[in-house]
């Protein structure tokens, strides 16, 4: 789950570590007080969960998919040469009104932000963080993750910052310093001061940015952090070290200690088709731009039956698991989202039961056909636990299925169910 | 008797809820010695019982080792206890432990992984189906236990539901397996893909190898790599996810990916070009394992089990 930057920095804060002068504001009167404190010179951030903001455009609900096209067209084309109302979501400002112009066309009714990262729909602009501008020497990156293949706590460090780290990994891979972080011993400041001597960092800054990167350490322990990302730190002119931006990751397998994490979550920036799969227990529900509407037990086996489709020329409208099935109202509830989407032409059930058992998927698909009203062609193929209970069931019922034994069969049915009821273009969702 | 497990595999089950209870009553109906189980709150003296089958439950892992010398324990303890049951079983110096729980912390494994470190217990698992070895009627897991069959091709994978998809073709193929491990699909686990090829390439029951992998994280690229220094068996790999959009979470934590090394294209061609055979569709597993073996000359048509 991730968290916005102004409560990345609440968290950094509330370690001791160094973030500008600043707070979130979501109305003018709060923005107002917020740039007297701490003016003249701040930045507006718009808040939202997508990456690419500063490159992003700031527009109303209405024109999101047109200024996302001409974004994909052309991603490098900077927010500079765009005036009036289509700003992006990163502004300098001098000055109160001038401040204020930038924070209101974010927090306008129906205002969202498009990057290359946030699909057409764009996303909804969460609050505005408006801090004290920083007057910057030179920027350096710092994160935090986990290594699987070692299983520890992973440092990333350069001195290359405020540019994508993938990239300067590509152009410059000897500018990317590794740290492996031995768990039992944690990050010490001690630690921390050989990191930043190895970043080249003055010797008057050896000891704050020591001490802040131990305790960035501490937020990832503490919060049961997957990331914890600084892009840029920064060493200001005054020789101070500060952490300008700030991206935070949470563990969602740990939201059991940290109260479901509800104080950091943010659901205005989830897609909503995806909240009700997760109110309704589905394991994992993803919208994709095809036709052909999967519902798959297995992480591993829903992207497989995604792969098999694309393979005979078809388009999946969604990735999803189903987990576990052991009641049948869970099929149902599954089946609701995917006839739900008006994308849907052709609905796929894919399950091999192993925890889960097949004749109680088969009881769920035929108790759906009657109370959501399926129109759409079905294909459904059974396999695993109880299989021959589950394929007797779906015969009896009588309802209109199509079925496979085998997965090439049965993904070539849907492919052709989805091909014959194609009449109407795609809608570029 | 090929990997991990074999007819002296004496299992102790963990966690004895309903999902544990159904799953070890399937276990116990494919033959698996069960010598006890461990259920908080249980004392001495309790037993549970399924046909003719009984073994004693014991609150503590190490009361359960020993008293009934246990070698393996499956875990289906919920999330939140998970690790700790790991580390109980690590503590009480249980060989193979395997963890079928999903969501498990990421921060509670690395605390595992630390104490798996020089301990004399190895790790299979978590969020994963377990193992399963047909020869030996030994199912450590939740394996549908129909679609499995005896034979020489060994099975790895990162998905529970891919090892079935994988081995339900390769049983109607005429292919039987050695042994079947899923690894889990997150992103700290205990052994990994690459870990367990060491363990096929050995195994004198093994004649070729399939190995499942998806998207996210660098795991193939460490089995490619022993595939290409070490390897000396056949491996038919399929990687899922080729279609999945960038950047998205697939249900799986270590299915993100991450830059050019996590797609399923950087993950086939390390394979390919250590020397594996790619399977591109996920149907087609157990037809390019059929003809793998007919070429190697290793295939074996099923007949009555031998001895």
């Amino acid at each position: 789950m991730n968290i916005h930057e102004y409560q990345a920095k609440q968290l950094f804060k509330s370690q001791g570590v160094p973030v500008p002068d600043g707070g979130a504001a979501t109305d003018e009167r709060e923005a107002r007080d917020l740039i007297k404190e701490i003016g003249p010179d701040v930045v507006v951030k718009a808040q939202v969960h997508a990456g690419g903001r500063g490159k992003g455009r700031i527009v109303k609900r209405d024109r999101t998919t047109r200024i996302y096209n001409d974004l994909i067209d052309d991603p490098e084309r900077h927010e500079g040469q765009i005036t009036g109302r289509r700003r992006g979501g990163v502004r300098l400002a001098s000055g109160t009104e001038e401040a204020l112009k930038e924070f209101r066309p974010m927090m306008e009714q129906d205002a969202r932000l498009v990057s290359i990262q946030t699909g057409s729909d764009g996303v909804p602009i969460s609050a505005v963080l408006i801090e004290q501008q920083t007057s910057i020497a030179k920027e350096y990156y710092f994160s935090i993750q986990v290594d699987g293949a070692n299983g520890q706590p992973l440092i990333v460090a350069s001195a290359e910052g405020g540019q994508s780290i993938e990239e300067v990994n590509r152009t410059n891979p000897r500018a990317v310093l590794r740290v492996p972080v031995d768990p039992v011993e944690g990050f010490p400041a001690f630690r921390g001061r050989s990191l930043a001597s190895q970043l080249g960092l003055p010797s008057s800054a050896i000891r704050p940015a020591g001490e802040m990167f131990a305790n960035l350490y501490r937020v990832f322990s503490d919060m049961d952090a997957s990331l914890v990302e600084v892009n840029p730190f920064v060493l200001t002119t005054e020789g101070a070290v500060v952490a300008i931006d700030g991206k935070v990751g949470l563990d969602d397998n740990a939201s059991f200690r940290h109260g479901g994490y509800e104080a950091w979550r943010d659901r205005s920036q989830e897609n909503p088709t995806e909240i009700e799969a997760e109110e309704a227990n589905i394991g994992s529900y993803i919208k994709l731009d095809g036709d052909i509407g999967c519902v798959v037990n297995g992480a591993g086996l829903a992207m497989a039956t995604m792969d098999t489709l694309k393979l005979h020329g078809g388009e999946p409208a969604n990735f999803l698991d189903i987990g576990t099935v052991n009641r049948k109202d869970r099929v149902i509830e599954a089946l609701r989202i995917i006839v739900n989407d008006p994308d849907v032409k052709t609905i796929f059930i894919n399950i091999f039961g192993g925890l889960a058992r097949v004749d109680i998927v088969a009881e769920g698909v035929v108790d759906a056909v009657g109370e959501l009203n399926i129109q759409q062609p079905l294909v459904v193929r059974l396999n695993g636990s109880n299989v021959e209970e589950g394929r007797r069931v779906l015969h009896d019922s009588g309802i209109a299925v199509q079925t496979a034994d085998e997965l090439g069969d049965a993904a070539e049915l849907a492919v052709q169910a989805a091909g014959s009821t194609k009449r109407r273009t795609r809608s570029n969702k | 008797m090929s990997i991990l497990l074999n007819n002296r595999t004496r299992l102790l089950i963990q966690g004895l809820g309903n999902e544990g209870q159904n799953q070890i009553r399937r276990s116990l109906d494919y033959g698996t010695k069960v010598v006890a189980g461990v259920h908080p709150g249980f004392r001495g003296g309790e037993t549970f019982s399924h046909g003719n089958h009984t073994f004693p439950v014991f609150a503590t892992v190490s009361e359960a080792i020993e008293n009934t010398q246990a070698n393996c324990t499956i875990i289906y303890v919920p999330a939140p206890g998970a690790a700790d049951a790991i580390l109980e079983n690590i503590a009480a110096e249980v060989p193979l432990i395997v963890c079928i729980t999903e969501g498990v912390p990421v921060h509670d494994m690395i605390r595992v992984r630390t104490a798996l470190e020089g301990s004399k217990s190895k790790l299979i698992g978590p969020n994963c189906p377990g193992i399963i070895q047909p020869a030996s009627n030994c199912r450590v897991g939740i394996h549908p236990p129909d679609v499995f069959m005896a034979g020489n091709v060994g099975v790895v994978s990162r998905s529970g539901t891919l090892v079935y998809e994988a081995v339900d073709q390769l049983t109607r193929a005429g292919i039987g397996q050695s042994t079947c491990v899923g690894v889990g699909g997150d992103p700290i686990i205990g052994e990994q893909q690459q870990a367990i090829l060491r363990r096929f390439n050995s195994d004198p029951d093994t004649d070729a190898v399939v190995l499942i992998g998806e998207i996210g994280g660098l795991a193939e690229q460490a089995a490619a790599a022993y595939i290409k220094r070490s390897m000396n068996k056949p491996v038919v790999a399929f990687i899922a996810g080729a279609t999945a959009p960038p950047g998205r979470r697939m249900g799986h934590a270590g299915a993100i990916i991450e830059g050019e090394a996590g797609t399923a294209e950087a993950k086939i061609k390390a394979l390919e070009e250590a020397g594996a055979i790619i399977s591109r569709s996920p149907a087609e597993i157990g037809s390019t394992m059929r003809r793998v073996l007919e070429e190697a000359g290793k295939y074996q048509p099923p007949g009555p089990p031998a001895e």
